[in-house]
């Protein structure tokens, strides 16, 4: 009986003692700081940058964290709550309209002086419903390069690149004409789609034309004459509905042609090539295939307010990811073209320069809203591929795959402009 | 006895301590931040644990606590609550809660004037402690100092400006160095600096002020929102949005994750656009589910019959064998999906042909059964090989006595045997690759999809990989469809299971 | 002679094409890893060149820390792997031996509640570690030990099978003397079931191990930062990037990632073997 009584009093001893150093220990308070989301090439290059000059707006830090791939980002910004959502997101244009609709992101209002520094096509990206979502950061764009041990100058019209590549196919061994190396089968072929005659959706006077038709008559003729072999129905072996192996194929000097992205285009300095930057020309000459020149944007979001870091948020948009100043220091690690038109007179290399010129010759903007097809329910980024296996490799007839696309493409134009 | 009794009474009881002290410490900081949930189940939890292991109240309940707690919070947790999402709208553009909704359409009712000037400011505060900005507009020459109640136009020969022309001090105002405007950062954000009439000053980070006015207005009461410069009224719509009253289609974003109850259950059976995709997917999932047990177990079976008795090599082929199954499965799965590349794949090279394996419906299908042949016969060959010396001897003799051939006391004695032994891990195996999620995701991705002739879901596409794809694809994302789904997943699973957990009469010995 | 054509020859056949079938993506995986060309594309099937480019990336980039990967894999999956026999013993102890109400109930709840499609959890746990996060940053969304807490979440039910087709095989006998002698239900528990269940217990240390392992759809949403993510998910960084397939340091980094596990389960084939018949299954 005793033991059992000084046994309770032991138990009881311990657990409150422990118990009320715990009670006692208080929690701690939050720093001001400002925690930006990136993707696993940009994160590391904004904290490259912010290593060299941190202060740029004083009395906040700001805190950058990396994430292990672009979908990863995705992931975590899709799943993000009011309770660790980041301040701000760098991502992709077209993830505003969903952001927005899910009151994920927050508008910011640029003054006139801000809004100068860039250009329409870049606000256009980055808004929904008339409201602006983030700050243009870089261009996403792909040029045309060409082997100039293989083809001497730059070709002018798109079938003069055919033809080529029917000629000698046998003697050089090639491998394609044409490939994608960079942007995939939808974002950066759309190059090749519209040099042939289709288009996403078409743009006039700074706005989409809700009546122009996305997949023209040419197109299906051009399809037919330039990528199809008439014997088997099939692909001619031109331009591969694949985009795999078309970088090491260029590069091993496989391929006279290639498609290739703004992100990587020191792969091919290093390898020796020099890079001769060209839009994709279209079938007449004069004429080139528009690319997406899209921006990648700082987005603000609807956690900064709650998180009281709204003005603080707002202020590293505008005087770092948007100020010259800030925009050059970040694309001399991320060797982009910046968006900001100050930086890009700014100190840049040359391919930066050339990258930026072609998107303003031949860039369209990248709308979200009519891509991805929320409304419409398909999207372009999986329509094209499909498009280009269907007639490319299973033979299927061009004029009847290309009336398919063209029909789901005028839905998403017409759904996309009434959402816009 | 006695004494390792009493120590491990006192180990125990310490332990116990420990073990509660922790949890209190962080249920109470839970509950400092406003994390009531977390902070009741943490504190239910300290109390199972002191009752269970300071008294004699259970004793399973000693060996079973800690794997239920684990259990309830992140198995069972989250499975409640799938099934409770499964009863919302709850989608792209319904993704946050009501108030939350409001909130945001009140923030997006915010107009900004595009025609109207914007000023450079300076944070301070004014003599009496009032947040305060000092605004200029160097181009009109406009200066003003201005708070949530008052604006007090000022001269510029009363200002110090910079080089800009950008008043940075004036009489009355004491200007607010970083550290303070962010301490200040909520107020400062959502201050509406007085302007003139509705026109109001809101500040676009901590340099620049622009004029607004509210377009947006919520009246609780009859909880609707009037536009006042369109004068259109929205009203819940009872479907997560406030629709405009005179034309329903048009509806204020973003909305809310607003109760349908079972509309999405009724949904799968009678929205033909999603009955159709999800009716060719769970056909092709029990195809792929029952072809994959079917090879996987007839070249284990296979396997086994080869090297059940012993010759020279057999060691060999044994380890060679078991290296499939050995490997981490995730590895496997992306080399084989490098493999059936269409230009550069092994494959392809080595059999000379040119086929696109994921671009077409049934090589992908192929592709995906080859594959998990690869990643599951080892497991069958082992198992099988293991029940073959579990059958006695004798009945194979005595069939043999009888004059039956060796094919027919196969067919007639040994496989009937067999599967007898091994049907429920065969059952195991099919409800285990029914939601073989890894497999179709890291090699197929669930296609190809025919999109041209308007399909959803991929060739490849089994109901977890397509669900996932409902729930986080790059298109609509649509949680509460999918959580649906997946409830009516675990139902055809589970009965499954359970047919093979009775069959397998392993629950008798509990009897 | 003759004989042995009928009665070996066969075996050889088969024996043959099946080791080509089982070899060939592994081979594959060797020649990639010691290819300089960062593809996984097959030019020839004898090997041309031994670089060990691929190796050198992994354990000289800066920007790849492999070594790191490692560690986090065998701390992450270690843990997990110890913690869950614990636990998962410790269940199948008491549904093999105790008596209690509810038995037959709960061990098919048990084995019910592991049947839901858990992708769709994986909102609901991101909410919750997101959660705990705000009062536990240690313990909450992008930890590590936040991740362990949510893979335990497994630990009871994954291996209950084999466990408590183990547990029942152990005489009853044995309890019921160290009844007669006094001890209590713990005791016999540690002192008499821990130690004869060792074999099997490793069996189940080792699945658990591998499952974690290749577990990255959680692990690629809970670790973000570049140091601590596990072996899975950094090697699928290289192939899943978002610009660029690394075939090569991929097939270097899983080669080495590899040989330690087939190396401990070819060891352990015996013990597996006898768990598989049990009914377990591997992730």
């Amino acid at each position: 009986m005793q033991k059992n009584k000084f046994k309770k009093g032991f138990v009881a001893a311990v657990v409150l003692a422990l118990g009320a150093s715990a009670l006692a220990v208080p929690a701690k308070a939050a720093d001001k700081e400002i925690l930006v989301w990136a993707d696993e090439t940009r994160g590391p290059n904004l904290v490259k940058t912010l290593a060299a000059k941190s202060d740029w707006v004083s009395g906040y830090t700001i805190k950058i964290r990396t994430f292990s791939s672009f979908d990863a980002l995705k992931t975590a910004v899709d799943a993000a709550t009011d309770l660790t959502g980041p301040d701000i997101i760098v991502g992709a244009n077209d993830w505003v309209a969903t952001g927005a609709k899910n009151g994920k992101l927050a508008p910011l209002t640029l003054t006139a002086a801000q809004k100068a520094n860039y250009t329409a096509n870049n606000f256009f990206d980055l808004s929904y419903k008339g409201k602006l979502y983030g700050i243009p950061l870089d261009i996403n764009n792909v040029a045309m390069i060409y082997n100039e041990n293989l083809v001497s100058k730059a070709p002018k019209t798109f079938g003069e690149m055919v033809n080529y590549y029917k000629a000698n196919k046998d003697s050089k061994g090639l491998v394609a004409g044409l490939c994608i190396a960079g942007g995939g089968m939808s974002w950066g072929a759309h190059s090749v789609f519209s040099a042939l005659g289709g288009n996403a959706y078409v743009m006039k006077n700074g706005a989409v034309d809700a009546n122009a038709k996305p997949v023209s008559a040419d197109f299906v003729k051009n399809v037919k004459a330039l990528l199809i072999d008439p014997a088997t129905g099939k692909g001619n072996g031109f331009f591969p509905a694949s985009d795999t192996g078309c970088k090491k194929n260029f590069l091993d000097g496989k391929v006279p042609f290639a498609v290739v992205g703004n992100w990587e285009w020191t792969d091919y300095q290093d390898a020796g090539f020099y890079l001769n930057l060209m839009p994709v020309p279209g079938v007449k000459a004069g004429s080139n295939g528009k690319m997406f020149g899209s921006v990648s944007g700082a987005l603000l979001t609807s956690y900064a307010a709650k998180r009281g870091n709204e003005a603080g948020a707002k202020a590293v948009l505008t005087d770092f990811f948007g100020s010259a100043a800030g925009a050059v220091a970040y694309q001399k690690n991320e060797l982009r073209p910046p968006a900001n038109k100050a930086a890009a007179k700014g100190d840049l290399l040359t391919a930066q320069v050339n990258f930026g010129k072609a998107s303003a010759a031949a860039g369209i903007p990248q709308i979200g809203a009519i891509l991805n097809g929320t409304t419409g329910s398909k999207s372009y980024w999986d329509l094209l591929p499909a498009f280009w296996t269907a007639v490319l490799t299973d033979g299927k007839d061009v004029a009847t795959e290309a009336g398919k696309l063209n029909d789901f493409l005028t839905k998403n134009i017409k759904a996309g402009v009434a959402d816009l | 006895m006695l004494i390792t009794k009493r120590f491990s009474y006192f180990a125990k009881v310490i332990l116990t301590a420990i073990a509660s002290t922790i949890l209190i410490f962080f249920a109470q900081s839970a509950l400092a931040q406003g994390e009531t949930q977390i902070a009741l189940f943490l504190f239910i939890a300290t109390a199972a644990i002191i009752i269970t292991y300071l008294t004699r109240v259970s004793i399973p309940l000693k060996f079973f606590l800690p794997g239920m707690l684990f259990l309830f919070a992140f198995v069972l947790g989250p499975v409640i609550y799938t099934i409770s999402m499964s009863t919302f709208q709850y989608q792209t553009g319904n993704y946050i809660s009501k108030p939350q909704s409001i909130e945001r359409l009140l923030e997006l009712g915010v107009i900004s004037d595009e025609n109207a000037p914007s000023f450079d400011v300076v944070l301070g505060k004014t003599s009496i402690g009032k947040l305060a900005i000092l605004a200029s507009n160097s181009q009109i020459k406009r200066y003003f100092l201005s708070t949530k109640d008052e604006i007090t136009d000022l001269a510029p020969s009363e200002l110090t400006l910079d080089e800009n022309g950008v008043a940075q001090s004036a009489p009355n105002f004491t200007v607010l160095n970083g550290a303070d405007r962010s301490k200040l950062d909520k107020e400062i954000a959502s201050t509406r600096f007085k302007y003139q009439g509705d026109f109001f000053i809101k500040l676009e980070g901590l340099s620049a002020g622009l004029i607004n006015q509210q377009s947006l207005f919520y009246d609780s009461a009859s909880d609707t929102f009037k536009n006042k410069l369109t004068g259109a009224t929205y009203k819940d719509n009872g479907r997560g949005n406030y629709a405009n009253i005179d034309n329903p289609s048009e509806i204020l974003q973003p909305g809310w994750r607003s109760p349908i109850w079972f509309d999405h259950y009724k949904n799968l059976v009678t929205d033909p656009t999603i009955r159709k995709p999800l009716f060719k997917v769970f056909v092709w999932t029990f195809t792929f589910a029952f072809l994959t047990v079917l090879t996987q177990f007839a070249l284990g079976l296979l396997v086994a019959l080869t090297l059940n008795k012993p010759f020279f090599g057999r060691r060999f082929y044994r380890s060679i064998f078991i290296l499939p199954y050995a490997m981490p499965s995730i590895m496997s799965i992306l080399i084989w999906g490098g493999m059936f590349d269409t230009e550069f794949g092994a494959i392809n090279n080595l059999f000379g042909t040119n086929i696109a394996w994921f671009q077409n419906a049934t090589f992908a299908r192929a592709a995906v059964i080859v594959v998990n042949l690869w990643l599951g016969f080892p497991y069958f060959y082992l198992v099988t090989s293991g029940a073959l010396q579990a059958i006695p001897s004798e009945l194979a003799e005595a069939a043999a006595i009888d004059g039956a051939k060796p094919r027919q006391i196969f067919s007639r004695v040994t496989l009937p045997l067999l599967l007898q032994i091994v049907s429920p891990l065969l059952v195991a195996s099919f409800a285990f690759n029914f939601n073989n999620f890894n497999l179709i995701y890291l090699l197929t991705g669930g296609g190809p999809t025919n999109l041209l002739d308007g399909e959803i879901a991929g060739a490849t596409d089994i109901l977890i990989s397509y669900t996932y794809k409902i729930a986080f694809g790059t298109n609509i994302q649509n949680l509460g469809l999918a959580s649906a789904i997946s409830v009516i997943i675990f139902l055809i699973v589970a009965s499954i299971s359970l047919y093979g957990i009775r069959r397998s009469k392993v629950l008798d010995s509990f009897k | 002679m003759r004989n042995w054509l009928r009665t070996t020859l066969w075996r050889h056949v088969i024996g043959l094409l099946v080791t080509f079938f089982a070899i060939f993506p592994l081979y594959l995986v060797i020649l990639s890893a010691f290819s300089s060309s960062g593809s996984l594309e097959v030019t020839s099937f004898i090997p041309s060149e031994l670089s060990i480019k691929n190796f050198k990336v992994l354990f000289t980039s800066p920007t790849i820390p492999y070594l790191v990967w490692m560690k986090n894999t065998l701390v992450i999956s270690g843990l997990v792997a110890i913690l869950s026999v614990i636990i998962g013993a410790s269940s199948a102890f008491a549904f093999s031996r105790l008596r209690f109400k509810g038995k037959k109930m709960g061990l098919q709840l048990l084995l019910l509640v592991q049947m839901f499609p858990a992708i769709l959890a994986l909102s609901a746990v991101y909410v919750i570690m997101e959660r705990v996060y705000t009062f536990a940053p240690k313990f909450g969304l992008g930890t590590q030990p936040g991740l362990l807490l949510v893979y335990l979440g497994g630990a009871m039910g994954v291996n209950i099978w084999l466990l408590k087709g183990f547990v029942d095989s152990i005489p009853v006998e044995l309890d019921e003397a160290a009844k007669v002698d006094g001890a209590s239900e713990m005791q016999t528990y540690w002192q008499i079931f821990i130690p004869l269940a060792a074999p099997v217990l490793a069996v189940v240390a080792l699945l658990s191990f591998i499952g974690t392992f290749n577990e990255f759809i959680l692990a690629r949403l809970f670790l973000v930062d570049m140091n601590s993510r596990t072996i899975a998910v950094g090697l699928q960084g290289f192939i899943g990037g978002q610009y660029s397939q690394n075939w090569g340091p991929f097939a270097a980094g899983s080669l080495i990632a590899s040989i330690p596990i087939v190396i401990i389960f070819l060891s352990l084939q015996k013990y597996i073997i006898s768990g598989l018949t049990a009914g377990s299954v591997k992730g």
